[in-house]
């Protein structure tokens, strides 16, 4: 289980986040959905090692991860874009975790291999990055974070950049292989749907707090989070046509 | 398409012809105006070069030493400072005072810091001449890696980290393949800038370290032709084959 305990982080004057917690359960995914500049990001990098807190403590399986570095925290970061190694092809980034872990040749192969198949990226297995389409590059990226097997996996708006339909198929091939592999993860996103549809458990990040609904009900009813807007929009638009019909 | 075939054989025959010549009069024994050709070839001097006998010889293990040494560590000495200068909050600072050695002039800035030279021990020798070529081209290094570094290359080193990678497999694995080229790039010009460097070379070596360069305008003052283009020869034949070998790398980029 990850645990964040009274988080607070300040950029200059600013304070992004105070004295936020947050607790992750063991094959759950965390949806946080926030404004841009609601501190999204800054969290995320927290939680990874790649920033470091002004106040707070973060525990992953009750031990306190802070001063670990970052190589040695199980915990692996994504980020919007696939940052695919530019000089290595498919199947060399998803082996890249193994790698540096140096695992048996034959291992990784049988590994890779796997994983290419699960990710329906048959056939591509030695085509450079530049040859691939964004959502193929998302799914590699996934597969080299998947493959070491971490004990989190922290998704910064990974599917961001896609366009609308290869945004939909990467929603639900993570929500396949979240399953299969039994990930424990925080994906953040600003879009409402996609944080419903990826999350076990929903959370909104405002004003530096992190508020975690239990129920989809829960999050659905409370006033101050981006859903009413949503339902007004749509609402708006309904009405919109009923009065030209 | 023949014109422009034509055109790169006149392009490719102008950059030929003075290497050519200088090889030529390097073998020649007498050759003397209004002669096209010289009247007579030796090989003397190559021999004399190649057994050990003639000074150049000497020279020239001494410029390949000391070139070698400052491509060496200028590149990868360059590329690890540009990477915390990119990062840095004064970048900006830093890299105007990289430029400093340039807008005062190579020479100038050697004469300048001459006296710290003499007190600590280096002028005269070899690793002061290596020290001195070394304050050029290091700047000269950090300035070439300066725009690599970038948001997203600082994006694909925090995901190595928390790929499991330390800092050294994150260099071994990632930056340096991925800088390949660029590195390439600054060993060979910063190879030539030490190759060539005479001014420097001059103050801080005090003339007791004979680098080739030093040699050609020996011979060249002292009227000694031949010998001239022997030690001209030899100047322009290792730059040749380094970019004849990193060709690939200089010209095209992997991906």
């Amino acid at each position: 289980m990850l645990e964040a305990q009274h988080i607070s982080k300040a950029f200059k004057n600013e304070q992004v986040l105070d004295d936020l917690n947050l607790q992750l359960h063991e094959h759950e995914t965390l949806s946080i959905l926030g404004r841009s500049g609601s501190g999204k990001t800054t969290l995320l990098k927290i939680l990874a090692g790649l920033e470091t807190p002004d106040a707070g403590r973060v525990l992953n399986n009750d031990q306190d991860v802070l001063s670990l570095p970052v190589h040695k925290r199980d915990i692996v970061y994504l980020y919007q874009e696939a940052l695919l190694f530019p000089h290595l092809n498919v199947s060399e980034n998803i082996a890249f975790g193994l790698r540096l872990r140096k695992t048996d040749g034959a291992a990784i192969n049988e590994r890779v291999n796997d994983m290419i198949q699960q990710l329906e990226l048959e056939g591509m297995q030695d085509k450079m990055p530049h040859q691939l389409s964004g959502g193929q590059k998302q799914r590699v990226s996934f597969g080299r974070a998947l493959i070491t097997n971490p004990s989190v996996l922290l998704l910064d708006e990974p599917f961001g950049n896609l366009d609308a339909d290869s945004r939909h198929s990467m929603q639900h091939l993570f929500k396949r292989i979240a399953k299969e592999f039994k990930i424990t993860s925080v994906f953040v996103t600003h879009n409402v749907k996609e944080a419903i549809l990826m999350g076990d458990r929903i959370s909104n990040l405002k004003d530096g707090k992190l508020y975690i609904y239990p129920t989809l009900e829960q999050f659905l009813n409370a006033g101050e989070n981006m859903v009413q807007e949503e339902i007004k929009f749509w609402q708006s638009i309904s009405e919109t046509k009923k009065n030209s019909n | 398409m023949k014109a422009k075939s034509f055109w790169a054989k006149v392009v490719a025959v102008t950059f030929c012809f003075p290497v050519v010549y200088l090889l030529l009069l390097s073998v020649a024994s007498h050759w003397i105006f209004p002669h096209v050709v010289p009247q007579s070839l030796t090989l003397n001097r190559w021999y004399s070069l190649l057994t050990g006998t003639n000074s150049l010889f000497g020279s020239l293990i001494l410029s390949v030493i000391i070139a070698l040494s400052v491509a060496t560590v200028s590149t990868f000495l360059g590329f690890y400072t540009s990477k915390h200068i990119a990062y840095h909050r004064s970048r900006t600072l830093w890299l105007r005072l990289s430029y400093f050695p340039f807008v005062l002039s190579p020479v100038i800035y050697s004469a300048v810091l001459y006296y710290y030279f003499i007190r600590l021990g280096l002028s005269g020798n070899i690793v002061g001449v290596i020290l001195g070529q070394l304050l050029i081209a290091y700047p000269y290094a950090v300035i070439l890696f300066s725009g690599f570094w970038n948001e997203r290359l600082r994006n694909i080193e925090q995901l190595v980290q928390t790929l499991g990678g330390n800092r050294w497999q994150t260099y071994k694995r990632v930056l340096l393949p991925m800088a390949q080229g660029l590195l390439l790039v600054c060993f060979f010009q910063t190879f030539l800038i030490s190759w060539f460097e005479y001014g420097l070379t001059i103050i801080i070596g005090v003339g007791k370290v004979q680098t080739l360069t030093l040699k050609v305008f020996q011979y060249i003052n002292a009227a000694n032709f031949y010998n001239a283009a022997l030690s001209s020869s030899l100047l322009v034949i290792p730059p040749i084959i380094l970019l004849y070998f990193n060709k690939k790398f200089l010209f095209k980029r992997h991906w």
